[in-house]
């Protein structure tokens, strides 16, 4: 049973993408101590791997790495990274009982310098699944360059236990004796930023994801065209050729009451318009067409980066997707009803990028007592008071931050942690009791 | 001077190092004199490299550090605290901007990309060779915040400072607090009014002692920089005492004024007196006198005896250590004709429209005609192909929808058409969209440069379109009322933005530091934005807005104290002959005049200089140096960069 009184804090952040840790870094900052738990890792959460952002066309992982480094060594923020929470009881009084669990690494973190020697030394190659699988990963590995903390872990599913590793660390930090920790902690005031998932394409077959080599998710593509892409070009999967004739497929898994969401994910107009530029600087000679419902650019400057694309010459084509199929070259032959026409088109393209919507991500449930943490009709976080106090959730003291509570882009994440840490804080200095 | 430089070239992911050769000019750059360490990094930002670089600065004993990397916009603080951690002071930093001003615009011509890269980085070492270890400067501060606008964003942001204990200023401009969302009725999503949702807010700011609040205020003027504003407000007068309990004599003044005028209340279309209130249980719950409308014709005084005309305009100053803006946004006014507007007498706006629908009991009617078929026309002042505005206001699409189904509730048979660029009910906002198609709106889409046409056709008006959903037919629909669905623009009226010279974006509406990580700071210190002053947003993300904005001016008031920086001007009053050109040339009023010793000289307030050097250029004795950016320092710099290598 670890020490309470080094186990508690003043408020507790869940999950580390740049929801959390702008969370984390507001609260504080007002001299208030924060325990940030991620499951994954490392932190920076999707954001990280993203190429560029819309309309900036700033580098994602520049303007995300001064925040995660303000983070790592805030005085009072205490990170744990490869953690999950088991559960969150709201206490009688003013405060909250958390069961968190420490996975094991494997690895001593406070000794290993992130030297890559033990990568080198392993010799079991699985797929990396922050490069969505494009390139093989070791099961002892760092996960990216800009990792944090950028130290190894073993992926002990896959390991095969031949102890190469432990023979090049220098600094002896391979421990295969470690075990998962769990720890109990005490905190006045919880912040929930978990984020949302990606929707899976696999749930609409006629879109042929999985088994055509080239239609690929919006995720896979960012990987493509970020600064630390995998290929250092942007290849089709299926055979390594460089594309020419890219089509995107917007709303795959948003609008679209086939697969249960009736929802717009707010983020795929802009993302696949931003891509799509990016595109015709990577690929000057590819043509680049976008299918869609609607555009949806409606946020500051993007009604300006849609025109700017229609400059660019990609072609936007009212219509939406019925069907993809593979053809035997490995192209992909699109059906869609071309809406300026009125009549059913095929198309023939030599990727298909899916345009996967935002879902929510349903982890919180399982943290709280049945009942007490509420949901809305599509999963997302109950806010209990929706224009008074946006960032409440259905448990006073519980506040959500960015994608919990729906589909949003970076700035509205923004706003919505420094509305939760705000929240938070007030929450904080209200409370009576001394914990 | 500084012998121990450590020179760190970053790739920058492929950033830099696909168009710069990064390794030449870490070569080149580890034979400048004072070099000790020349070294590539592939992500000079990345905690785990920032570490690596204090470890390396401590263990050669570096005195002094450049990195090359991107714009200094983003990650000159980030070096510069790596410096500090490293054991030097942070002004023995200089960054060198390789990407911006390198790598992307030369991408076509890699030679000549890394040759300016090393004239960048060498220019960089020649300043840093003189750099000077300084300490910033320590300032009082005022604990206090000035919000400035009371609508929803503005009282959020007010009540939240408030509880964290800070003095809070909170001046409205107009006479009642609220702002737009006084006037609406169910908001989207709920079941409560606008009404209601304001109420809830002045609940909590007349309940907290920490706000004073004024209406009637207009910022005048404004001093300062961050910590300590001082800023003037002018008061207007009510004309009718502000605890006024004499409900009954009001209700009886406002019976006799005999002068009507259009009451911006309820968007021109019902009168109102020239005294007057919006609502019974607004706040405050006083009426007020526009004088600009009233003929001083005393029949008011009359009957009521709290009605005092001999009321002054007042200024008041505060003190406070940060300023929120939140002033909101205007509708868009269409021009006469625009779509109809002013022409054809059943064309209204949609804030008209949803007042209409406020006041209508029993059956909806405009002009005295019963209403049946209501035409929506979208993005009317948004998205323009030809004009100002090319951005979308966000929140119209929704807001319409939401009227439009909940007109229903209130009065049946109403035919629903909108004449839509497209729907961008975006997010949950989608359900509301499917609710009216179910419910058999029917939704038209025209072409961006192909607009719906109203017309007057033998008294009935009709509106066309050339629909993109029943491939291009034209099609036309006779409307018994033409809403005109308009976006936001930013305030015509900014004397705010205008004194506290805020920034404004293409948009012209307030542009915030970045738009993607710091949304609600502005480039002025001290001064946040929120709310729909920013750029269009809806309720809830306006009182996100508020709240992130009242974290970080809260951030400038938490303490007595606040460090500045200390890159200022500073005189050399042995030179100075005290000529007036530096005070006027100052845009910050930071230059007086001063007695030293037998003479007069200039004197520069360190607290509000903002190191512009606007002074330095002017002063005909060289009497002034900039810190970090003295002479010897500039010179130094150009003198590397005229010099080939």
């Amino acid at each position: 049973m670890p020490n309470i009184e080094k186990k508690s804090f003043d408020a507790l952040v869940v999950g580390g993408g740049i929801a959390g840790v702008e969370s984390a870094i507001n609260i504080a900052n007002n001299g208030l101590k924060v325990l940030l738990v991620e499951k994954d890792l490392t932190i920076g959460g999707k954001m990280i791997m993203l190429s560029k952002v819309f309309p900036t066309l700033d580098c994602s992982a520049c303007i995300t790495t001064p925040k995660i480094s303000e983070v790592d060594r805030h005085p009072n923020v205490t990170i744990m990274t490869n953690t999950e929470v088991l559960h969150i009881d709201k206490q009688d009084k003013h405060y909250f009982k958390a069961q968190i669990k420490e996975k094991a690494r494997y690895v001593d973190v406070s000794n290993c310098t992130g030297c890559q020697l033990c990568e080198d030394a392993c010799p079991v190659v699985v797929p990396d699944q922050y490069q969505y699988g494009m390139v093989g990963r070791k099961a002892a590995y760092i996960p990216f360059n800009i990792a944090s903390p950028r130290v190894a872990s073993i992926d002990i599913e896959n390991c095969s236990l031949c102890g190469a590793c432990e023979k090049a660390c220098p600094t002896q930090c391979i421990d295969f004796t470690q075990e998962d920790k769990e720890y109990e902690i005490v905190v006045k005031s919880v912040v929930i930023a978990t984020g949302f998932n990606l929707f899976d394409p696999l749930k609409i077959p006629r879109y042929s994801y999985g088994s055509a080599k080239n239609v690929i998710t919006s995720m896979e593509m960012e990987r493509h065209l970020a600064p630390t892409r995998p290929y250092n070009h942007v290849l089709r999967p299926g055979d390594g050729k460089m594309p020419d004739n890219i089509a995107y497929v917007l709303c795959t898994g948003s609008r679209d009451m086939t697969v249960g969401n009736p929802i717009c994910s707010q983020i795929c107009c802009m993302y696949s318009i931003k891509q799509a530029q990016l595109l015709m600087g990577a690929l000057p000679m590819a043509d680049v067409t976008i299918y869609y419902i609607n555009i949806r650019s409606f946020g500051k400057g993007f009604e300006e980066f849609y025109e700017q694309a229609k400059g660019m010459g990609i072609n936007f084509v009212k219509g939406k997707i019925g069907q993809i199929d593979e053809l035997e070259n490995g192209d992909l032959k699109v059906r869609y009803e071309d809406i300026n026409q009125g009549k059913l088109v095929e198309s023939k393209h030599d990727l298909v990028v899916l345009s996967v919507g935002a879902m929510a991500n349903e982890d919180p449930k399982t943290m709280f007592k049945a009942d007490t943490w509420k949901q809305d009709e599509f999963a997302f976080a109950q806010q209990k008071d929706l224009f008074y106090t946006p960032s409440l959730s259905s448990i006073d003291g519980v506040f959500l931050a960015g994608t919990t509570s729906g589909p949003m882009d970076i700035p509205d994440t923004i706003l919505s942690s420094g509305a939760a840490s705000m929240e938070a804080i007030r929450y904080i200095k209200q409370a009576k009791v001394e914990i | 001077m500084k012998q121990k430089i450590g020179v760190y070239i970053c790739h920058c992911g492929g950033n830099i190092s696909d168009y710069v050769d990064v390794d030449k000019v870490k070569d080149v750059l580890a034979k400048e004199d004072g070099v000790y360490v020349s070294k590539t990094t592939i992500f000079a930002c990345a905690d785990s490299n920032q570490k690596e670089m204090v470890a390396d600065i401590k263990a050669n004993e570096l005195d002094a550090v450049v990195v090359a990397s991107c714009s200094p916009k983003l990650h000159q603080i980030t070096f510069q605290a790596v410096t500090e951690r490293a054991g030097l002071n942070k002004y023995n930093y200089v960054h060198a901007n390789i990407r911006e001003q390198v790598s992307w615009p030369h991408s076509d011509n890699k030679i000549g990309a890394t040759e300016k890269a090393i004239q960048i980085v060498r220019s960089s070492v020649a300043k840093v060779r003189l750099s000077q270890a300084i300490e910033p400067i320590e300032i009082d501060t005022q604990q206090a915040v000035l919000v400035l606008g009371a609508g929803i964003a503005g009282m959020k942001a007010a009540i939240s400072l408030a509880k964290m204990g800070t003095q809070v200023y909170l001046a409205e401009r107009e006479h009642f607090i609220g702002g737009r969302i006084a006037h609406w009725d169910v908001l989207c999503g709920t079941e409560e009014t606008g009404k209601e949702l304001v109420t809830r807010l002045y609940t909590d700011v007349i309940a907290n002692k920490n706000i004073t609040l004024y209406t009637g205020a207009e910022m005048v003027s404004s001093g300062g920089s961050k910590g300590n504003f001082n800023v003037q407000l002018k008061l207007k007068p009510r004309y009718v005492a502000d605890v006024c309990d004499d409900k009954e004599n009001i209700k009886k003044a406002i019976e006799v004024c005999p002068v009507e005028v259009p009451d911006e209340f309820n968007f021109g279309i019902t009168k109102r007196k020239a005294i007057y209130h919006n609502f019974p249980s607004e706040y405050p719950q006083a009426a007020v006198i526009n004088m600009d409308d009233c003929t001083r014709c005393g029949e008011c005084e009359k009957v009521c005896d709290k009605i005092d005309l001999s009321q002054k305009e007042e200024t008041v100053e505060v003190k406070v250590g940060s300023v929120l803006v939140a002033t909101g946004f205007d509708s868009y006014t269409p021009g006469e004709g625009e779509f109809g507007y002013q022409a054809i007498d059943n064309v209204i706006t949609l804030s008209q429209y949803k007042r209409l629908l406020a006041i209508s009991n029993g059956e909806l009617k405009w002009n005295g005609k019963k209403i049946e078929n209501v035409a929506y026309i979208y993005c009317v002042g948004s998205r323009q192909v030809e004009g100002e505005n090319k951005y979308c206001s966000r929140y119209c699409c929704t807001a319409t929808i939401n009227t439009a189904l909940r007109s229903n509730d209130k009065f049946k048979n109403l035919n629903h058409f909108h004449f839509t660029r497209g729907m961008r009910t975006y997010g949950k906002q989608e359900v509301f969209y499917h609710e009216a198609s179910k419910q058999g709106h029917v939704f038209f889409q025209s072409y961006g440069d192909d607009p719906t046409k109203v017309e007057n056709k033998n008294g009935k008006t009709i509106v066309k379109i050339n629909d993109i959903l029943t491939n291009r037919k034209e099609l036309e629909v006779e409307a018994d009322l033409v809403v005109l669905v308009t976006g936001m623009v930013p305030r015509a009226h900014n004397t705010i933005g205008d004194i506290l010279k805020i920034p404004k974006g293409r948009d012209k509406f307030y542009n915030e530091i970045h738009m993607k990580l710091r949304p609600v700071e502005t480039v002025i210190d001290g001064v946040t934005i929120a709310g729909a002053c920013q750029g269009p947003k809806n309720i809830v993300e306006s009182i996100n807005s508020a709240l992130s904005a009242s974290i970080k001016s809260y951030s400038f008031v938490s303490s007595d104290k606040l460090s500045v920086e200390p890159i200022v001007a500073k005189i050399d009053e042995n030179l100075c002959q005290y000529c007036d050109a530096c005070t006027t040339a100052c845009p910050f009023d930071a230059i007086s005049k001063v007695k030293s010793g037998s003479k007069d000289v200039a004197l520069i307030n360190h607290t509000v200089c903002k190191g512009c050097g606007m002074c330095l250029p002017v002063c005909p004795t060289n009497a002034i140096q900039l810190i970090t950016f003295s002479d010897d320092e500039v010179e130094n710099m150009i003198n590397v960069l005229a010099n080939e290598l």
